[in-house]
């Protein structure tokens, strides 16, 4: 997130797309909700009808896969009626020229015919958003698991700069990240590209300085994303794989594609506090330690590094993850040792720069958004303030490109997956405790009830759905939240796997499957 | 503070507790914590303010666990009427409870529109006057039924069905909830069934709810059903002359019930 939490409650306009916020980050719902009731404007665009939009001061639901049309349609008339800030523009960013040329073909009524959203609509939108004192984005994977994650991302970074709509409290641009520490995951360089602090991977003077730090030699080629690496494992090139804390025989796209994967190495070791799927396929599993049984510190989806205190000691023989990777890398030749986790947060410190001034003592009572260069920095509740990062705002002329597989004859339907309240992810966690397995223990599909109707299929009747890459068999869940073409599963159950349907599609740049959108058929199981 | 700590400190000394359930301020934050004569040394960190939390559920825990101990329990106003009505509802020994007063702030009682913010005897605090009518509820009363009716429902729509306000209530101690009963509510609905699902709170909350307000504080969607049980509570008041956990005599209406036929006319019509 651009800006903090606490922030999106004086915010005056939030614009929501692509995020069941109250359903999947309740928290931050709350606080939207505590916005609306302050007066804020709402404006929720997304294909279900989901419960924030109850609040909503404008609701769209644009077809799958459409978000750059629209927000190029909406784009397209805050620049006709000069809504946008000119000041901001100039001194704050380039491209622009670009940028307006592509941006001109979006007219409200050209967009309406992509994106089912009407002309009228998109014109409401782009008043209460431009015109407001600041205005918020939020977004989440309904925005970026598409093959054009990245140019919808990208898109909001134009509405954002367009209106000087960021680099000011209880404005920005505001992904919301699924878990508590995904960010952190990403901070600490758990990407193929970066070392810890978004730190090219590249660029040889950061590889002489880790190697100074760390003693030892290292690469400057990017390493694999997941999902090549999976393609790789599968072209016999990768041999083994190391997996922590994921499980990708419920959660990656095509899992029928993924089984092939990581049965075809010679060697997989599965970190995790469960038995998953993915641990099953496992050479050795290695017993990962709960959050109630760990040390150190997360850094949420604001940016914010907490910390997590030990409720509880490791139960039988698991063990601190950092503890067991530390015993890995010792006995394969590279010895590792800390005393304990707030160690390696100082060393964090002294190799990253936006962590520089974030240590224990600092976090004790209260967390610290980075960017905190040092000791004596309060944090940055809010970034970009008087520049960007590469200094001025790129303007990225993007223009609108249709999901990879679209319904046709015999695909006629939509499918898009997403998450539910009581589940998270794979249900590895949520599914073993009894009061949330209660509220929901299997799978469902959301149909629309006069497409129900006219498919025959009744009230939790079982239904089979197909798409190219496999079929699972279901439960219907007949729903006004649904459009009648299309169809919502959401994922997190293993034996009617959404992501058996899914599409391997990605994004060029991102690698991120498209999750969101594929084509799929629906029969009934018993005819 | 240091008053309370003394009197927890002489009690655990002195035997006449085994056990104190208080705040103890850790990381600075306060919270539950049980003081024994184990951890005396920690006595210090025990707290007073006007953060609460919903000792008296630790305590119908604890209790539980061990019913040959006798426990002491920090107590303001309402927790010391949730003392009186768990007695009555025995779901506490009136010899394994020892509380200890807190009167609380102006300020938080304010904040909580509270009738009667001191309990019976306190040792940390001063009294203040307690506020014989809620503003929000008038408010709400205020409002013609078409507008309350769809403002309770507005409110009702936010809820994630999070079990927040049933999970923290220190008088929610039944084994079996009717709000997981999915005969009666729906399961795997956001918002949960509406107003069914808040209604069926506020139905249980009769005779039980003492206006802590803990529920309210613990809605992540900030649903107002403290004012809603406070109307339920003026209504218990009005219909059955009976003021949840104020006296140790009379049972809460819905536990005198028994037997009773109720008669439904022009069902067919």
């Amino acid at each position: 997130m651009t800006n903090s939490i606490a922030e999106i409650e004086n915010s005056k306009c939030i614009f929501i797309i692509g995020s069941n916020t109250s359903e999947a980050h309740p928290l931050i719902g709350s606080r939207i909700l505590k916005a609306k009731e302050k007066g804020a404007k709402l404006i929720v665009a997304d294909p279900r009808k989901i419960q924030l939009s109850f609040y909503a001061d404008i609701f769209v639901r644009h077809q799958l896969g459409t978000d750059v049309a629209l927000i190029n349609g909406i784009l397209n008339v805050i620049l006709k009626e000069g809504w946008y800030d000119r000041k901001f523009v100039e001194e704050r960013t380039e491209g622009f020229k670009e940028f307006r040329k592509v941006v001109e073909k979006y007219t409200p009524e050209n967009v309406e015919k992509i994106t089912g959203v009407r002309a009228q609509d998109i014109r409401k939108i782009a008043d209460l958003y431009a015109r407001s004192k600041s205005s918020s984005i939020i977004y989440a994977m309904g925005i970026t698991q598409h093959i054009t994650g990245v140019d919808n991302v990208k898109s909001l970074c134009n509405l954002a700069m367009l209106c000087g709509q960021i680099g000011r409290e209880s404005t920005g641009v505001n992904p919301l990240r699924g878990q508590n520490n995904v960010q952190g995951a990403c901070d600490m360089g758990g990407l193929p590209n970066v070392y810890p602090g978004n730190q090219p991977v590249s660029d040889g003077q950061m590889a002489e300085k880790f190697e100074k730090a760390w003693g030892t030699k290292l690469s400057t080629k990017p390493g694999m994303t997941l999902t090549e690496m999976l393609k790789a494992a599968m072209a016999g090139e990768v041999k083994a794989m190391f997996i922590l804390g994921e499980n990708p025989m419920v959660s990656d796209v095509d899992i029928q594609h993924v089984e092939k994967s990581l049965e075809a190495l010679d060697f997989l070791v599965v970190q995790d506090i469960f038995m998953s799927e993915t641990a099953r396929l496992a050479d050795v599993v290695l017993p990962g330690v709960s959050f109630a049984e760990k040390d150190g510190t997360f850094t949420n989806t604001e940016r914010k590094v907490k910390r997590v205190r030990k409720a509880i000691e490791p139960i039988g023989s698991s063990r601190q993850d950092w503890d067991i990777i530390c015993d890995l890398s010792t006995r394969m030749g590279y010895p590792m040792r800390y005393d304990d986790p707030s160690k390696i947060l100082e060393e964090v410190a002294q190799v990253t720069p936006s962590y520089g001034g974030i240590y224990y003592d600092r976090i004790e009572t209260e967390g610290l958004h980075w960017p905190c260069p040092n000791r004596a920095h309060p944090g940055t509740p809010y970034l970009h303030k008087d520049r960007f990062s590469r200094g001025l705002g790129l303007f990225h002329a993007i223009e609108y490109l249709p999901p990879e597989e679209l319904p046709d004859k015999e695909y006629p339907y939509f499918l898009t997956t997403g998450r539910i309240y009581v589940h998270y992810h794979t249900g590895t966690m949520t599914r073993r405790s009894p009061s949330l397995n209660k509220e929901v223990e299997e799978g469902f599909a959301e149909i629309n009830p006069r497409q129900a109707k006219e498919l025959g299929i009744i009230q939790g009747e079982r239904i089979k759905v197909f798409s190219r890459r496999g079929e699972i068999e279901i439960k219907a869940d007949l729903s006004e939240r649904m459009e009648r073409n299309t169809i919502f599963i959401p994922f997190h159950f293993v034996e009617s796997a959404a992501n058996r349907l899914t599409n391997p599609a990605f994004d060029p740049i991102a690698q991120i499957p498209e999750f969101k959108v594929c084509a799929v058929k629906i029969e009934k199981v018993n005819h | 503070m240091k008053a309370m700590q003394a009197r927890v400190r002489k009690l655990l000394e002195e035997n006449k507790i085994d056990g104190f359930i208080g705040l103890k301020m850790e990381h600075g934050h306060p919270a539950p914590f049980m003081f024994s004569r184990e951890n005396l040394g920690e006595m210090e960190t025990l707290v007073v303010g006007d953060v609460r939390y919903p000792l008296n559920k630790a305590l119908l825990k604890v209790s539980g666990q061990y019913p040959d101990l006798t426990f002491g329990v920090m107590v303001r106003g309402c927790d010391e009427r949730g003392i009186t009505e768990l007695l009555k509802w025995n779901q506490l020994h009136r010899d394994r409870v020892i509380p200890v007063g807190v009167a609380c702030s102006s300020e938080l009682a304010q904040l909580c529109e509270c009738y009667k913010p001191y309990p019976s005897d306190w040792v940390v605090g001063e009294k203040t006057e307690g506020i014989a009518k809620s503003k929000r509820l008038q408010k709400i009363e205020g409002m013609n039924q078409k507008e309350r009716l769809s403002y309770w429902l507005n409110q009702f729509n936010k809820c994630i069905k999070c079990y927040g306000c049933r999970d923290v209530c220190p008088m929610c101690f039944c084994e079996v909830c009717s709000l997981e009963d999915r005969n009666f509510i729906l399961t795997g609905k956001l918002p949960p069934e509406n107003p069914t699902f808040h209604l069926s709170r506020a139905v249980h909350m009769v005779g039980r709810c003492i206006d802590c307000g803990l529920c309210e504080e613990a809605c992540p969607s900030n649903i107002p059903v403290r004012t809603l049980y406070k109307k339920i509570n003026e209504i218990v008041k009005e219909y059955f002359d009976y003021r949840t956990g104020e006296s140790s005599e009379g049972k809460s209406p819905l536990n005198l019930l028994g037997e009773v036929t109720l008669e439904l006319s022009d069902v067919n019509k």
